[in-house]
């Protein structure tokens, strides 16, 4: 369960982030929808405590993210925009990596591990260096380091980035199984189907305020459009027969 | 998930990382080798010009002008007389030799008047390798003009004495172990660069690497303590960077067994144990420097950025080494406390066969080691920014 209250956030002398508030329910996906610069990632950032916000408040489960940024690490697994690997390592040492990091050992280590590769479909390339993968296998592998404390509330920036069909599915088919088990999923994306397939609610952010919540059909019905993809533009402020 | 555990996780990582990295390995063996092969050459090549020096070939052009003082060189141990070149200032010019006598054709009627004999001595002093061959000559030649000088005084009645107003005598107070220090300085030099450049690959790596790959922020997201991922990253470019300077070490003290240290009129005293003690001094030092790297490279967006950043850092810890080989910093152990400075003056006293107390050594490493423990803790503090952490 992630709750936001009028976040703000200024970076260099543009209010990157100007008042988001939403909250993300257990056992839902939702969606952060925006057009390019809206400031997605810059939220995400805050959420997940690595970046400071200028002011509002951000509670992840019963832990304030603010105030305690490690507590809420631990019950949040993010996949940053960010997604660099080590390329002298291979996939299941990076998701190892991260497994020791967030304090698994032995038997517990190695069956998240092995569960991970499984559910991705690493098992191929689970032993070899990253150096030579391709960007589906790469977002697989960031994806499996991001999750292998199996966190109750899961971040994901554009997560279906420069991703191929048969690795898209496979990452909307993990988001499935992630609210299936429970879990809380936020997850960014500029892209309209995407979010209409997969998302339970849709956030639609666009220069750095959320102007609009709901389901899809709720969205629909908000703007008066048939289409999801002609209701965000005309959400977001691109439409230029509005603004003409 | 405590601090240690997390700082033994980066640890490892890094170390494995690092030791997959061709390119950390091959600049780990790079820098080891630097000492001991610069060694092995320096030695090898004074000796062979001092052994130059005793056993000459001398190039005489009007040898028969003055038969008794050629054959009087002639019967000096190590000196061959040959025929001169033609034009012996030229074979001289393009080092085709490096000193030519030349002997006037007035110089036995000169002898016999008793008046001063010329002769040409052909050299260029801008060679140093020539020199000690060129001063053996002169002393040769002003042995035999005293030689002659005296019988001719006392052949006129006179001591010889009597026209040697002064004389000098030469007293030598440095120990032969001191003058072998003096080529010695340039090992602890040496062994610092081996530190500072064993461990800058995986520092600049795990630092402006991470940055450039944008493997920082994921790894920033594990809720762990930035001081120990900070000291993590440390202790495994600390290992490179001592793995160097041990490398170089038993590499450089293999050489020193093989320099022919008699042809240098050194007796070669040093011990294995007083070289192997500057392995207190550098060690401490490896640790400091890698941690000054890595905190440099943090601020660095890249690789790259990260070098341009170094090549100017590098003087820092090579300026005191590089002024030491030129004024020694020997006896003044109270610069034990400064790192870097210290550590070159103890080794100077090390070197110079008087060895420091251990209470020196441990002065000299406590200090280092604060100092880098300061750097990893700004360094941490650096992983807490926003600019680095999101800065790519």
């Amino acid at each position: 369960m992630i709750s936001i209250q009028g976040l703000r956030k200024r970076l260099g002398d543009v209010d990157v982030v100007r008042g988001v508030s939403f909250q993300a329910a257990d056992g839902t996906v939702t969606g952060l929808l925006g057009p390019n610069g809206a400031g997605k990632t810059t939220t995400l950032r805050l959420l997940s405590g690595l970046m400071r916000p200028d002011a509002g408040s951000i509670h992840v489960d019963d832990s304030d993210v603010i105030a305690d940024p490690i507590g809420s690490q631990c019950v949040m697994g993010l996949l940053p925009d960010a997604r660099g690997l080590y390329p002298r390592m291979t996939a299941r040492e990076h998701i190892r990596y991260f497994g020791e990091l967030r304090g698994l050992t032995g038997a517990a280590l190695d069956e998240r591990t092995d569960r991970l590769v499984h559910r991705l479909g690493l098992e191929q390339v689970a032993d070899r260096r990253v150096a030579g993968f391709s960007q589906g296998e790469r977002t697989k592998v960031a994806l499996a380091r991001a999750l292998v404390h199996a966190p109750r509330n899961v971040m994901l920036d554009e997560p279906t980035n420069g991703l191929d069909v048969m690795s898209t599915r496979a990452v909307r088919a993990l988001i499935r199984g992630l609210r299936d088990d429970g879990c809380c999923v936020v997850f960014s994306s500029h892209i309209m189907q995407e979010v209409a397939a997969l998302c339970d609610r849709i956030v639609v952010i666009a220069q750095g305020t959320v102007v609009a919540e709901g389901t899809a059909a709720e969205l629909r019905q908000l703007t008066g459009r048939a289409d999801l993809e002609d209701a965000f533009v005309t959400l977001a402020g691109l439409d230029p027969e509005a603004n003409g | 998930m405590t601090g240690l555990r997390t700082l033994a996780v980066v640890f490892r990582k890094e170390l494995i990382d690092g030791a997959r990295d061709r390119r950390s390995m091959m600049t780990l063996l790079f820098s080891a080798a630097i000492a001991p092969v610069l060694f092995g050459v320096l030695f090898t090549v004074t000796a062979e010009r001092r052994r130059n020096a005793e056993n000459i070939t001398l190039p005489v052009a009007g040898a028969e002008y003055a038969p008794v003082f050629v054959d009087w060189l002639r019967q000096q141990t190590g000196v061959t007389i040959v025929p001169a070149p033609a034009d012996a200032e030229r074979a001289v010019r393009d080092r085709d030799e490096d000193v030519v006598l030349i002997v006037d054709k007035e110089f036995e009627k000169d002898m016999a008047r008793a008046v001063p004999a010329p002769v040409k001595l052909v050299s260029d002093t801008t060679r140093d390798g020539s020199r000690p061959k060129v001063t053996r000559v002169r002393n040769l030649i002003a042995t035999y003009s005293q030689m002659t000088g005296g019988l001719r005084l006392i052949l006129r009645g006179v001591a010889p004495g009597v026209a040697t107003a002064i004389r000098i005598e030469e007293v030598e107070v440095s120990s032969s172990q001191q003058r072998l220090a003096m080529q010695l300085n340039v090992l602890p030099l040496l062994l610092v660069i081996a530190a500072l450049t064993g461990g800058m690959q995986i520092a600049i790596d795990s630092t402006a690497g991470e940055r450039e790959r944008g493997s920082l922020e994921p790894l920033l997201l594990n809720p762990v303590s930035r001081d120990a991922i900070a000291a993590g990253k440390w202790l495994a470019a600390s290992v490179f960077g001592c793995g160097a300077v041990v490398f170089s070490m038993v590499l450089t003290i293999n050489v020193m067994r093989r320099v022919p240290w008699h042809d240098l009129g050194i007796r070669f005293t040093v011990t294995d144990g007083a070289l192997l003690s500057l392995l207190g001094l550098v060690l401490p030092l490896a640790l400091l420097l890698s941690a000054v790297v890595l905190f440099a490279s943090t601020f660095a967006r890249s690789f790259k950025e990260a070098q341009s950043y170094l090549g100017m850092l590098m003087l820092l810890p090579m300026a005191p080494g590089i002024i030491s080989t030129l004024y020694p910093l020997s006896h003044r152990p109270w610069l034990a406390p400064v790192p870097i400075l210290g550590q070159y003056a103890l080794a100077a006293d090390v070197l110079g066969g008087s060895p420091p107390g251990v209470a020196f050594y441990l002065v000299a490493g406590v200090s280092a080691i604060a100092c880098a423990l300061v750097l990893v803790g700004l360094t941490a503090r650096l992983l807490r920014r926003e600019s680095i952490v999101f800065g790519r």
